[in-house]
């Protein structure tokens, strides 16, 4: 679940000639590996999103986000030109240290083509100039980034099976049928690396999740905006779940799923998926107002969510138009720490038309 | 009341200045005037263009923003696969691909500068050139169809967002939408900007580049890397730091700016001439007044400073109101005309006027400086003479005796003549014009020698009549005094003879020349301007096909760079045969050439700037490839100043595998009217979009174009010419009070009023006729540097000598007319006082 | 004063004006030249001062010889101590009566003030803004007189100054600088033609070939 307003409001708006006919995302699809690790271009919009928790030699805790988005836009096909904006790369990295008490981010975007930037069939290999996230045949991912304001030099390890969501990786996002997308999940993986900051290289370890989803109809016009979470628990097991809010808040759509540490899935569906906010921070930059501290609810279970540090706004308005809050969250379960994730809200400081 | 020794003197100076002024006010007012005058012409000219000039450059500039380096290629367009090659080369932060175009507009005679960009990477490099979409529309800065204009751009296709405009490609045309404007594009500057791959397609230039705009990354040498991508482009790519670009689109216009400076200063200079008169006979007159204050205890420095300062306060007011002046003339000739004054290097520039401080003191320092420097010698005479002769009176044409000393003219002159042979310093033609005023100064210098030499000669034609003899033989024996008022005349003539002459040989060359290159019966084209329109090969042969056409020379103009610093040069194909060159166009020279070998035909100005000369084998980028090619000759251009290359139009078609055509000239069979073949090409499907011109249309409007660059020209010639008859109404009128007496002694012994008025009359007649003579003799000579130095080292244009006789007589005609009016008002208002007085009054 | 030793002076052409001139003036001297046209009685003058250098002989001038001066020096010491009255007025044309008269205090620095006392004193009182075309030539001339004294200068030169003016008008101006002379303590030198102008003068002197001798 991710952040793609920029994508869907472009393809909503490039209906020029001759519009290229996307494929839908259809139930009863079996998803085939190595293949599915790559790029699906008869798609209209696709991510890879890595977040984690990363421990400094120093023992301090950083968030980080690495995301690369494919969106295929309605280009008429009949351009000729190797220019023509047939698929758009664009690529968000964020890094959260309560030491600095903001986010740190970066983001960069290009059309694919000269290979400048490209997201690549077959297995996962997207690019975009110098940053870089991709899988090697023994599943290893190496993400490259070089923001302006740090760098990352991340491998991450699989640990565990894939996890694919929803009905085997068929993942409905509302109420109609077709607003549904391919997913699958990597939790649990081992990150090795190192993090750059003002010429200061330092060396760092933690556990990451990835998420790659593809999908042509995502989102339902009513809904707008959403709350996603993804989270690696200490015992091994992981825990996805996420909601499409309506404008009053009331949720349109939601769905959650948790596997344990033997490998036992089981699925929540929109009534036993409940989020509940615990406490607001409000944005003095966008003035959004985000229930940063929130309760959720997966079946009988209860999860406390809190932020590694309030504010992980990150306002792209001027770029890609949209403004989220995308942040490392410890969970907690009857007090005690359970596992640690990242928690994305969406749609707080404008509703996003779709 | 006891004053300090200094402020004593001061005061001194006070009285004397306040008190020459209030009796001749008239006298410095014309001296300021004239100075006011050609300050203000030289600042105005100079604001003028300096501001369109930065407009231009700025707006040039914009097109690479932020950008360290430009990469362009050596034609119009490179190809695409440069594009990754140089985005990934080590060193280089961002790359931003551009497809530049100048897009045909149907209908207009410019086109419109489209330019392809890809919003994403122009984000970050060249933000100017992003368009801003409406708000519910923010991808249209990648839609195939959209584009975004410039202020300007709207205002000139009288469209907004959400208009379509259309241009055209091929003989078709594309419409397009328009989805938003250019907020940060400068007034006047008329771009489009579009997504760079619909601009590939839409205008049919799949896989080409323009350029590409490079931010490198900290710390990378900057002409290292420069070099080394030239080397490994093996020159097919030219690297440009923002310095180059300055220096290209300095060079555009350089010529001119200067040109149209230094006709400006030439206002100034007959100013100059004009104190130098005014102050000389003032001097004369005073030389008694001067010699009392010498006998009462005045220094020679202090009358030297006090007739300085004169010279100098002359100057300073003159100079401070031509700033002023210069300033508003600049400012309304801004607002009416905009930054073009004609000469066409600044098409659509809406440049503002900036008050340039630096500038403003300069051209005030210079109006000062030929104020003093026109008083200096009258100053120094004043302070040498000895003061117990100077007390007597008759003593004034002795001060003038020095000033027949004819060796510094000669002097003047040789040095002059020797100049013409120089070089151009980098490429103007500044020896050319210091040749031309060393020639004027010393031909100045060289008048009263002349004057004495001619009058004493006419002295002894017999005759027996009093008048005549009064008149001749005071010209012979006062020639200082004679020369002074010949000055003014001569150099105002000279310089109007020398332009009347070079221009005039200018157009009757280019009137030939058009004659010569446009030999067709009917020319075609497929649009007026820009590089959009073309005709392909199947829209050729259809016109070739066509009825009555006996002929068709179809022509390929594109461009080439050879040079990062210079402007483009223009390389035309079409077909030539070696045989028949001499024909085909207007041949300076031809060589015979290998017959295995390419010849090009070059420019004159190809020989000057890339030495390119008959004979030679050179290399001409053609396609991404370096290609040897041989002069076979040089040609005769007036179009393009910065160099035209003509080569086979099968050369081009097997180097480049471009077989697209822009013009064409079409032969008509006989029985055919160019109006018939016009109207059968119109009914062909594209027929309706081409140009169509008979060479007679082509010429009238090429002359109009002509006249047009001249029309500063002229102007500012009048204003010299009119300064110089201030001067000349100056002298003779201070002449003539300053000899009152002696027509007051003329009007006690029986010499009736008329008479008098007859002896003004003739010698300012006589003495405006041997200036005139002289001043002509002078003009012709400073005309053979103006065609011969100085306009093939500015615009390398070469031109016959083509003497305008008509006008030159009808000028001369004026002049006399003037003078001898000038001549006569001064007397009337000299003979109005009382003779008595005028005889008894010492001075 | 002035004192004149053995003054030889030649023109360019050879002929020889000045021959063995010698005089000694005492202060408050009033002398007048007399001698035939052409005998060197301006060129004398010009001597004096220092607009001229004799070929031999000295001008001492309150114990300075004048051939010692450069320029700048001779200028400065006439500035100062020389008052000048010529036979065609001189009288500066685009100047106010008083700026003329002020002219030599100018010159010197000195208090302007005392101007409005010497035009009081040669009896044009109360015409100082007046400009020299208002005047006749008497009056020209009492001007030139008040400029000549208005500095105190010790010796006063004289060329002519009654060449120009008629018989009674001449006589009067003769007084006013005889009195004037008197009134400042200065000596003279009047070069004339006329007996009646050599009259008013102290002493009459005749230049000839032979040098300067009483009458």
């Amino acid at each position: 679940m991710r952040i793609l307003i920029v994508l869907w409001t472009l393809s909503a708006q490039l209906v020029f000639a001759a519009t290229p006919v996307f494929t839908q995302v259809m139930p009863d699809h079996r998803l085939t590996f190595p293949a599915d690790f790559g790029a699906h271009p008869d798609y209209r919009t696709e991510w890879w999103y890595a977040t984690g928790w990363l421990t400094t030699p120093d023992h301090k805790p950083l968030g980080f986000q690495v995301t690369f988005f494919r969106a295929a836009t309605a280009t008429d096909s009949a351009n000729p030109s190797r220019f023509a904006p047939r698929q758009l790369i664009i690529a968000h990295a964020a890094l959260s240290d309560p030491a600095v008490g903001h986010l740190l981010h970066g983001q960069k975007s290009a059309r694919a083509g000269f290979g400048l930037a490209y997201a690549q069939v077959g297995d996962t290999n997207v690019k975009l100039d110098d940053w870089t996230l991709k899988r090697s045949a023994e599943g290893v991912y190496q993400t490259r980034i070089h923001g302006r304001e740090f760098d990352l030099d991340l491998r991450l390890s699989p640990t565990q099976p894939l996890m694919l969501q929803g009905d085997n990786g068929y993942s409905r996002k509302g109420p109609a049928p077709g607003q549904a997308s391919y997913y699958y999940s990597a939790p649990q993986l081992r990150v090795s690396g190192s993090v750059s900051r003002n010429g200061q290289r330092v060396l760092v370890s933690g556990s990451a999740w990835l998420d790659h989803e593809w999908s042509t109809r995502y989102m339902d016009t009513r809904a707008v905006g959403w709350d996603w979470v993804g989270a690696n628990l200490a015992d091994g097991g992981a825990l996805m779940a996420f909601q499409m809010r309506r404008a009053d808040g009331t949720p349109l759509w939601a769905h959650a799923s948790l596997r344990d540490a033997s490998g036992k899935t089981t699925q929540f569906d929109n009534a036993a998926v409940q989020f509940k906010a615990r406490r607001h921070w409000h944005s003095p930059r966008t003035g959004g107002l985000y229930p940063v501290a929130t309760e959720l609810r997966t079946g009988s279970v209860v999860w406390q969510l809190t932020p590694l540090q309030d504010d992980q706004e990150l306002d792209s308005r001027s770029s890609t138009g949209a403004v989220y809050w995308e942040g490392a969250t410890t969970l907690t379960r009857d007090g005690k720490p359970v596992g640690r994730g990242y928690l994305e809200m969406t749609g707080y400081v404008k509703a996003l038309k779709l | 009341m006891r004053l300090s020794r200094l402020g004593s003197l001061r005061q001194l100076s006070c009285w004397l200045l306040l008190g020459e002024w209030r009796a001749y006010p008239l006298r410095a007012l014309t001296a300021v005037a004239a100075i006011a005058l050609g300050v203000a012409l030289g600042f105005a000219i100079d604001l003028i263009n300096t501001a369109a000039y930065n407009e231009f450059s700025a707006a040039a500039r914009s097109l690479s923003g932020q950008a360290d380096l430009e990469v362009r290629g050596t034609q119009p367009t490179f190809d695409e696969r440069y594009y990754p090659m140089l985005a990934t080369r080590a060193g280089v932060a961002q790359a931003s691909p551009m497809l530049v175009l100048d897009a045909a507009v149907s209908g207009q005679t410019s086109p419109l500068k489209i330019i392809g960009v890809d919003v994403m990477r122009a984000a970050a490099l060249t933000p100017d050139l992003v368009g801003v979409p409406v708000a519910d529309r923010p991808f249209d800065t990648l839609a195939d169809d959209a584009v975004f204009l410039s202020p300007a751009a709207m205002a000139w296709f009288k469209t907004r967002v959400g208009g379509r405009i259309k241009l055209r490609v091929g003989t078709n045309s594309v419409s397009l939408r328009v989805a938003g404007g250019l907020v940060r594009a400068r007034a006047g500057q008329r771009i489009g900007v579009m997504d760079i791959g619909a601009a590939q397609w839409r205008f049919q230039r799949i896989g080409q580049l323009s350029r590409v705009v490079l931010k490198l990354t900290e710390g990378v040498n900057l002409m290292a890397f420069k070099s080394a991508l030239a080397r490994a482009t093996q020159g097919q790519l030219q690297v440009l730091q923002s310095a180059d670009e300055t220096s290209r689109s300095a060079s555009l216009s350089r010529a001119y700016r200067v040109n149209l400076n230094v006709l400006a200063l030439v206002a100034l200079f007959t100013g100059a001439f004009l104190v130098f008169s005014t102050q000389a006979l003032s001097v004369i007159r005073r030389r008694s007044q001067f010699a009392l204050l010498r006998v009462m205890g005045v220094t020679r420095a202090q009358l030297l400073r006090q007739v300085v300062l004169e010279g100098g306060m002359v100057g300073a007011v003159g100079a401070a109101l031509g700033i002023v002046g210069g300033y508003a003339l600049a400012a309304t000739a801004l607002h009416f005309f905009g930054g073009d004054l004609g000469g066409g290097y600044f098409p659509g520039v809406q440049p503002a006027l900036q008050f340039a401080p630096l500038r403003a003191g300069v051209f005030f320092t210079l109006g000062l400086a030929v104020a003093l420097l026109g008083s200096a010698a009258p100053a120094w005479e004043a302070a040498r003479a000895p003061a117990a002769q100077a007390l007597k009176s008759g003593s004034e044409e002795g001060a003038l005796a020095q000033l027949a000393n004819p060796w510094p003219a000669l002097v003047l002159l040789l040095t002059g003549a020797l100049l013409t042979l120089a070089p151009p310093l980098d490429d103007l033609p500044i020896f050319g014009y210091l040749a031309v005023a060393l020639l004027l100064i010393g031909g100045i210098a060289l008048m009263p020698r002349l004057a004495g030499a001619v009058f004493r000669w006419l002295q002894h034609l017999p005759t027996t009549h009093a008048i005549t003899t009064l008149v001749l033989s005071r010209l012979a024996n006062a020639p200082g005094q004679a020369a002074i008022a010949l000055g003014g005349v001569l150099a105002s003539f000279s310089l109007m003879v020398a332009m009347a002459i070079m221009v005039a040989s200018f157009r009757v060359s280019v009137d030939d020349w058009l004659s010569h290159v446009l030999p067709a019966d009917v020319y075609i084209r497929s649009a007026a301007s820009g590089n959009t329109a073309a005709l392909s090969p199947a829209e050729q042969a259809m016109i070739a096909r066509t009825p009555g056409i006996a002929r068709v020379d179809f022509m390929r103009l594109t461009q080439l760079n050879l040079d990062p610093a210079r402007p483009a040069v223009a390389l035309i194909a079409r077909p030539i045969e070696v045989s028949t060159a001499a024909n085909a166009l207007p041949m300076v020279q031809t060589v015979a050439v290998p017959a295995h070998s390419l010849p090009i035909w070059v420019s004159e100005a190809m020989v000057d700037l890339y030495g390119f000369s008959p004979g030679k084998q050179v290399r001409l980028p053609l396609a991404g490839q370096w290609r040897d090619v041989v002069v076979a000759g040089v040609w005769r251009d007036y179009a393009r100043q910065f160099g035209a290359i003509q080569m086979r139009l099968a050369d081009y078609r097997s180097l480049t595998g471009d077989t697209a055509i822009n013009d064409a000239g079409l032969w008509l069979q006989p029985g055919t009217t160019p109006a018939q073949a016009i109207a059968r090409l119109k009914v062909l499907s594209f027929g309706a979009a081409l140009e169509y011109a008979e060479p007679g249309e082509i010429r009238t409007v090429s002359l109009k174009i002509f006249d047009r660059s001249f029309v500063v020209t002229y102007l500012l010639e009048a204003v010299a010419m009119v300064i110089g008859l201030f001067g000349i109404a100056a002298t003779f009128s201070a002449q003539i009070l300053a000899r009152a007496k002696e027509f007051g002694m003329l009007r006690h012994i029986g010499v009736t009023r008329r008479q008098v008025l007859g002896i003004l009359a003739a010698e300012g007649g006589l003495l405006t006729l041997m200036g005139m003579a002289v001043g002509f003799v002078l003009g012709w000579v400073i005309s053979l540097i103006l065609v011969f130095v100085v306009n093939p080292q500015s615009f390398h244009w070469r031109m016959q000598l083509h003497v305008p006789w008509g006008l030159l007589t009808a000028v001369a005609a004026l002049l006399l007319l003037a003078a001898v009016l000038t001549a006569l008002i001064a007397g009337r208002s000299a003979l109005s006082g009382s003779v008595v007085r005028a005889v008894r009054e010492d001075w | 004063m002035l004192e004149l030793r053995h003054l030889t002076k030649s023109y360019t052409t050879g002929r020889r004006v000045l021959n063995d001139v010698s005089y000694s003036l005492a202060a408050g001297e009033f002398v007048a030249v007399m001698g035939d046209s052409g005998v060197g009685k301006s060129t004398l003058l010009n001597l004096i001062a220092g607009l001229d250098s004799p070929d031999a002989g000295a001008i001492i001038v309150d114990g300075i010889d004048m051939a010692a001066l450069d320029d700048n020096a001779a200028t400065q010491l006439r500035r100062a101590r020389m008052g000048f009255v010529f036979q065609a007025f001189h009288v500066l044309p685009h100047l106010t009566l008083q700026q003329n008269v002020a002219l030599p205090l100018l010159l010197n620095g000195a208090d302007l003030r005392r101007a409005d006392a010497m035009l009081e004193a040669v009896g044009l009182g109360g015409r100082g803004a007046d400009f020299p075309r208002q005047l006749s030539g008497g009056e020209m001339q009492r001007v030139a007189i008040a400029r000549a004294l208005v500095h105190r200068p010790a010796l006063v030169l004289a060329d002519e100054p009654t060449g120009n003016l008629d018989p009674d008008t001449a006589q009067h101006i003769l007084l006013v600088l005889r009195d004037e002379l008197r009134s400042n303590g200065a000596s003279a030198v009047m070069v004339t033609h006329s007996h009646a102008a050599a009259a008013t003068a102290d002493r009459v002197l005749i230049l000839s070939q032979t040098g300067l001798r009483p009458a």
